[in-house]
Order: structure tokens, then C-alpha cells, then sequence
């Protein structure tokens, strides 16, 4: 598959302050791709300096062969934007909006008419077509926000943080949306989001993202897999160099370290585990990365036990993109 | 084209906006009436008092027929004689206190009674209104000629007294036709070649360029262009606005550039200051006219008052750009639209007539754009003057709408 989007190490700079650190990445035609980190982290900058809205301090990109510098109006053609904003007029009805942000692509007539059939089909509002989006739920302006990126049919669709602030039955509906003008359209998407769970639902390749810079990027398999079987933090009353290095040498374990504090306990709605002993902050916690969560949590137990030592907490994570993020950067993705 | 589309949709916006309709068509209606209908009332007060213009006459004969000359302008009615000496007459012209001087020279009664030529001067004031003074000089004129008419005929019967007295007792010389047309000689020769010329010293241009505008008119062109400028800061919040929910970012990252982008977000303020303006003039016109108020008189010039339309309509959305572009929240915009827009309201003459603005703040309000927006309508409409007499106001109204565009291109934000 050709690469429909080449960024050559992007950088944004604000006087001294450098949001966007020399990025690179491809993304290919028809590939749904990630950009996962948590706010603040320059997802959004990335994007922005990739559409247009912004220009580079340095480095480039070329969108469907174009060089975003030199062929801004090519390059503006193919893309589409979703910005993090509801970025709609309020006292308008959610087809005038369409028809207006149609035209500035240069639409008209029944063409226009037609796609903005289309997208308000895209994101099952047809039937709330003519209401004024003021009125509508923050679902609803979400979905209007996505179709008004869709009205022009971009080969390459930015969504920035699509689903903030949005009820359950909205995020699935604007999944549904993304996956099928993927699979239907082959629309190529880039994806922001500090959701772990949807970059995994939706995307086949992701790059985590962190303080400007890539910090990891592979496929979401693969990027799971550089945790093997999960992470376990154990809360202990004491700990040393010695007791580290056994604990690395056991079964199932593929590395041990010191952290300086536990993590906070996980979102409910999150995929990790946790026991309901929440560990004081003075003392110790040993991050086990395991090779299987299972057999590596009986044989840490089990070495402690032998050993004295008192465990003040446990926290088991599965393999997922935060724990990953995690063990990667020593945060949380919505820190 | 993608800038009619960007403009088409912010006033579809604007329209649905009703406190926005409202101060930009309704509350500068309110403020023409009430203004109007207290200026006019004003203009009322002063007439029922009907206090008789001041002539300040210095009499350098004192004979008989200047006594009797002042005599006839006293018994006239339209005006005060003030007696004064040479050394006082300017002063009281300069402080307004008479229209004119009245100066009769030495040796008047004398030319009178031997029938020679003499000559009255009137030496009108800076600021006097210039049909007072022409009222004034025509009452001094047509009693100078009853006065030239009668010298002259007397003169005349006097001399026919002459002649018939040394005449033989039973010749008559002077038959009654003899003596009717030698009275219709004199009375032609009294036209032709008056006894008493009277000159003028003040030019009656520089007269009419001081000419006090009839007050209950001045709102008018006041509160447009107050209320079409306010209209500037309309833009700089839509640009505000589209920024604060993200659409302008939208429109950044769309295949549209930016001078079509700034186009788009000028053009509805131009065509709402237009339609504003249509509005208030048609108001001015037939609206102050129904409630009994003196109408603006629009008919006298219709292109001038479309030229003049344009360029303050052209000058208000420049401004808008250069407020976006300098103001970088909501509140600056506030503070700087209140600081801009209505400073320069005050300075400019929209609430104080000019001819009144500029005789305490000298040329000071030349410095902001609605001194020259309500000077320009101001001459055409209250002074009748042409659109040749104006070109200055309007050439400034041009070159206050391109610095405030090139202020909005050199400081505009687009990220």
C-alpha cells in the first residue's frame, strides 16, 4: 500500500517552548492510524501543522504526494478536518452548516446537495437535519462536527479527539461511522485520542506520543506485546538491590525495578485489575514486568512470602496500550 | 466566491441575532428622534423669545441723513442697532455679539443733500450667519434706495422750483406731464446709479463655510455614523467567535485563502452598514417628517449621500479588521471598541454638531475618521454644498480605511 501521509521529523516551536519534537510516521492508504497520548502531549499541534492551520518551525510532510509547504491547496483538497472543538455554528441547522462548510470546498448545486445527504446519512441524522444544532444533544453536535468533516470527501480524515465529552451510545455510533467510511470508502483516517480503548478498537497501527515526541510505534499487537503478559506492581515494606535482581530471575518474570510511587488506582471502567488495599505513599513499589501475569504474580507472592516480606498492595494490568503507555513514560495517559 | 459564501453565512447568523438587529436598525432611530425632537425644540425655544439680530453702527457723520437712515432701520424691525465707535467694532464682530458692522462715512448727509455719491460699508462677522447678514444688508440696501430716490426727486423739484420762479408769471414752463416724467426719470435714474452704494466687506465664502447648521438636523448624520462604525466591532467579535468554537480553524485548514477569508468576514459588516444607512436616511427622510420633525433633505443629493454611504460603510469594516486584529479576547475587543468606536464618536461630532465640536476643540477631531464622515454629510445635506466641495472629507474617509486595512493584514492572527 502506498503511504497517503509522510511526516519528516515536524517540529513546533513557541520560543523556547517546543510543543512537537521532530515527529515522524507514514500512514498508509486506507489505514486507520493512531496518535495516542495524553493531553498536552502534541497530538493536536501535529495535526494541525499536518492540515494547514499551522505551519512547521521545521521539517515537513507530503499528503497524497503533496508537500504540505509548497502545494498547501492540493494538500487541503485531500484532507479533512475534525477538530477537537465543536467547531459548527450554533444558530444554524445542522444542514446549513454542511451546505456552508460544502461550499468553501467548492461545492455546489445538487452535488452538494447529494453529499450533504450523504454525510448526514454517514452519521444517522437525517431526520435531524433541518434542527438547529444549539439544540441538539453533545452526541448529536459531535456527529455534526464529524459530517461537516466528511461533506467534501477527503481521501485523508483527521479526528481529533472525536469523542470528548460524548455519552457511550455516541462514541459507538461515531465509531461505527469511522470504521465503515474505512471499509466502505477506504477512506485513509488519522486518529487522536488519550482513550486507549479506542485507539485499540479502531485503529491498525497507533504511535504513542508523549512530551512532542514518539515514544513508541508499531502496530496495536505489537505495541501490546512489548509488555509481554502485563505489568504487576507490588506495594513491599522493604526492598534492595539484591531482592530485585531474585525477583528478575524468577519464572515468568522478565524484569523487576523500583518505582518511586504506585500508580493511582485505575478508572473502573478501565481493563485492569486491582486488590482493594490501596498502598500508603511511603513505601516502596516493585514494578514486575511479566512474561505471564498469572504465574509470574504466584511466584513474586510466593518469593515474598519466604522471604518476610510484608505486601502492602497489589496491582495487577493487563497487556493494553495504557499499561504500555505506562511502563513506557511512568504515567498515566490521563494524568 | 468562497468569500460570498463565508459572508452569506455570517449574516445569516447576524439576522438571527435579534439583540444584534436591534442595535444596529432600531436604537439609532431612537436616538435620531429623541435627539432631533430635542434639538428641535430647542430651535423653538429660541424663536419664541425672537430676540433681534444686533447691528453695530458706527457713524462717522452724524448728520441729519445718517440720523435719518438709522432712523428708518430702527423703525424696520428686523434689527437691533447697536451704536459703537470704529475701535470697538471688532471686538464685538469677533465675539459674535452683532452679524455686521454698519459704517457710515463722514460727509454722508452732505452727499445726500448735494445729490453726490456716497458709499455705506458692511463689514459682516467671522461666524454670523450668512442669511442674517444678507437679511440685514437687504434691509440697510432698500432703505438706501427709498433715501437715494427721494434726494434725487427732491433735488429735482427743487430745481424745477428754480426755474419756474424766474419764468415770466404767465409762462409755464412745467406742464403736470412735464412734471410726471421728469419724477419717472429720476426714479430710473435712481436704479441706474444709486446715491448711496453700500459694500460689503466679508467674503461670502468663507461666510458660508462657518454657516451654523440647523441643529434638529445634525442627528441625523451623528447618530449614522456612530452607529455604522459601532457596527465595525460586529466583525472583530464574528472573527472572535469563529475562533473561540474552532470554525475558523476549519476554515484555515479548507482550500480557501486568506485575503478570501478576510474578504468574507468584511463583506457582511459592508453590506450591513449599508443597509443601515439606507435604513436611517429613509428614516431621516420620511420617518422625521411623519412626526412632524424637520426631514433629512435626501432628495438634494442622492449620489453624494450613496458615495458617502459607501466609503463610511467601506471605512467601518476596515476598522472592524484592525480591532480583530489587535484585540486578542472578548473583553479587549469590549474595551477597545468602547475606547475606539465611541471616543472617537464623541471627538468626531457624532453627539456635539461640529461647528459647535470645533470651536473649543480646534482641529483636533480631524484626527478620527467620523470627524470627516460627518463633515462630508454634514456639507451635503445641512450646507448643500456639492460633491466637488466635499472631495477632502471623502478622500480622508479613503485614507482612514486603508490604514486601518493595513493594520488588520500586518497584525491579523490566523492560527
Amino acid at each position: 500500500m502506498p503511504a497517503i501521509l509522510e511526516v519528516e521529523n515536524l517540529v513546533k516551536k513557541y520560543g523556547d517552548f517546543e510543543a512537537v519534537k521532530g515527529i515522524s510516521f507514514s500512514v498508509e492508504e486506507g489505514e486507520v492510524f493512531g496518535l495516542l497520548g495524553p493531553n498536552g502531549a502534541g497530538k493536536t499541534q501535529t495535526i494541525s501543522m499536518l492540515t494547514g492551520v499551522i505551519s512547521p518551525t521545521s521539517g515537513t510532510a507530503r499528503i497524497g504526494g503533496y508537500d504540505i509547504l509548497k502545494q498547501t491547496s492540493q494538500v487541503k483538497k485531500i484532507n479533512g478536518l475534525v477538530p477537537q472543538d465543536l467547531a459548527l455554528y450554533p444558530t444554524l441547522s445542522a444542514r446549513a452548516n454542511l451546505n456552508f462548510f460544502g461550499r468553501i470546498y467548492g461545492l455546489g448545486g445538487r452535488e452538494l446537495k447529494e453529499r450533504v445527504d450523504d454525510v448526514l446519512r454517514v452519521v444517522s441524522l437525517t431526520e435531524r437535519a433541518d434542527g438547529v444544532v444549539d439544540k441538539f444533544s453533545g452526541g448529536m453536535k459531535r456527529r455534526v462536527n464529524i459530517a461537516a468533516g466528511l461533506v467534501h470527501q477527503p481521501r485523508l480524515l483527521f479526528l481529533d479527539e472525536p469523542t470528548e465529552g460524548v455519552d457511550p451510545q455516541s462514541r459507538n455510533h461515531i465509531f461505527e461511522s469511522v470504521q465503515r467510511l474505512n471499509r466502505e470508502r477506504g477512506m485513509s483516517v488519522v486518529y487522536t485520542s488519550h482513550y486507549m480503548e479506542e485507539v485499540e478498537t479502531l485503529c491498525n497501527r497507533a504511535a504513542i506520543i508523549d512530551a512532542g515526541r514518539i515514544i513508541a510505534l508499531d502496530t496495536i499487537k505489537n505495541l501490546i506485546g512489548l509488555l509481554g503478559g502485563g505489568v504487576v506492581y507490588v506495594g513491599v515494606n522493604q526492598v534492595d538491590e539484591t531482592i530485585l535482581a531474585e525477583l528478575s530471575s524468577l519464572p515468568a518474570v522478565k524484569e523487576s525495578a523500583l518505582v518511586p510511587q504506585p500508580p493511582a488506582p485505575p478508572a473502573p471502567d478501565g481493563k485492569e485489575s486491582t486488590t482493594d488495599v490501596k498502598p500508603p505513599a511511603v513505601n516502596p513499589v516493585i514494578k514486575i514486568v511479566a512474561e505471564n501475569n498469572q504465574q509470574a504474580v504466584v511466584n513474586v507472592l510466593g518469593y515474598l512470602n519466604q522471604h518476610d516480606i510484608v505486601i502492602t498492595s497489589l496491582e495487577i494490568m493487563q497487556p493494553n496500550l495504557e499499561s504500555v503507555f505506562l511502563h513506557l513514560t511512568g504515567k498515566k495517559l490521563r494524568e | 466566491m468562497k468569500a460570498i459564501s463565508i459572508a452569506l453565512k455570517d449574516l445569516q447568523i447576524l439576522f438571527k441575532d435579534r439583540g444584534t438587529i436591534f442595535q444596529l436598525f432600531v436604537l439609532p432611530l431612537l436616538f435620531i428622534v429623541v435627539f432631533s425632537g430635542a434639538l428641535t425644540a430647542i430651535g423653538q425655544g429660541n424663536q419664541e423669545d425672537v430676540i433681534l439680530p444686533n447691528l453695530a453702527v458706527v457713524d462717522q457723520d452724524g448728520g441729519e441723513g445718517a440720523a435719518f437712515l438709522l432712523n428708518k432701520i430702527s423703525q424696520d424691525g428686523s434689527l437691533a442697532v447697536q451704536s459703537t465707535s470704529a475701535a470697538d467694532v471688532q471686538s464685538l464682530l469677533d465675539e459674535n455679539k452683532v452679524v455686521a458692522s454698519l459704517t457710515i462715512p463722514a460727509g454722508f448727509t452732505a452727499g445726500i443733500q448735494q445729490n453726490t455719491p456716497v458709499t455705506l460699508v458692511i463689514t459682516t462677522g467671522k461666524n454670523a450667519n450668512p442669511q442674517i447678514v444678507e437679511a440685514a444688508r437687504l434691509v440697510v440696501e432698500s432703505i438706501a434706495a427709498d433715501m437715494t430716490l427721494e434726494s434725487q426727486i427732491i433735488a429735482s423739484l427743487k430745481q424745477m422750483g428754480e426755474m419756474q420762479a424766474t419764468a415770466p408769471e404767465e409762462y409755464q414752463i412745467f406742464s403736470t406731464e412735464r412734471v410726471l416724467a421728469q419724477a419717472r426719470s429720476q426714479f430710473i435714474a435712481a436704479q441706474a446709479r444709486p446715491l448711496i452704494n453700500i459694500v460689503q466687506s466679508a467674503p461670502q465664502q468663507g461666510a458660508a463655510e462657518e454657516e451654523a447648521p440647523d441643529l434638529s438636523l445634525a442627528a441625523v448624520p451623528g447618530f449614522t455614523v456612530l452607529f455604522v462604525f459601532l457596527a465595525g466591532q460586529t466583525t472583530a467579535r464574528s472573527i472572535f467567535e469563529e475562533k473561540k468554537i474552532g470554525s475558523f480553524r476549519r476554515l484555515v485548514a479548507a482550500p480557501i485563502n486568506k485575503a478570501q477569508l478576510l474578504i468574507g468576514k468584511i463583506l457582511p459588516n459592508f453590506v450591513i452598514a449599508l443597509i443601515q444607512i439606507g435604513v436611517i436616511f429613509a428614516f431621516g427622510a420620511f420617518g422625521l417628517r411623519l412626526m412632524g420633525l424637520t426631514p433629512l433633505p435626501i432628495e438634494k443629493a442622492p449620489l453624494g449621500a450613496a458615495l458617502i454611504a459607501i466609503l463610511i460603510a467601506l471605512c467601518s469594516s476596515a476598522l472592524g479588521i484592525a480591532i480583530a486584529a489587535l484585540a486578542k479576547t472578548e473583553n479587549q475587543i469590549g474595551g477597545l471598541s468602547t475606547l475606539l468606536l465611541w471616543g472617537m464618536g464623541l471627538l468626531g461630532g457624532c453627539f456635539v454638531p461640529l461647528f459647535i465640536l470645533e470651536r473649543f476643540l480646534g482641529p483636533i477631531p480631524m484626527i478620527v475618521p467620523h470627524y470627516w464622515a460627518n463633515r462630508a454629510l454634514d456639507d451635503l445635506f445641512i450646507r448643500g454644498l456639492g460633491l466637488t466641495d466635499i472631495y477632502l472629507s471623502l478622500v480622508m474617509l479613503l485614507v482612514f480605511s486603508l490604514i486601518f486595512f493595513a493594520i488588520g493584514l500586518w497584525r491579523f492572527d490566523f492560527d
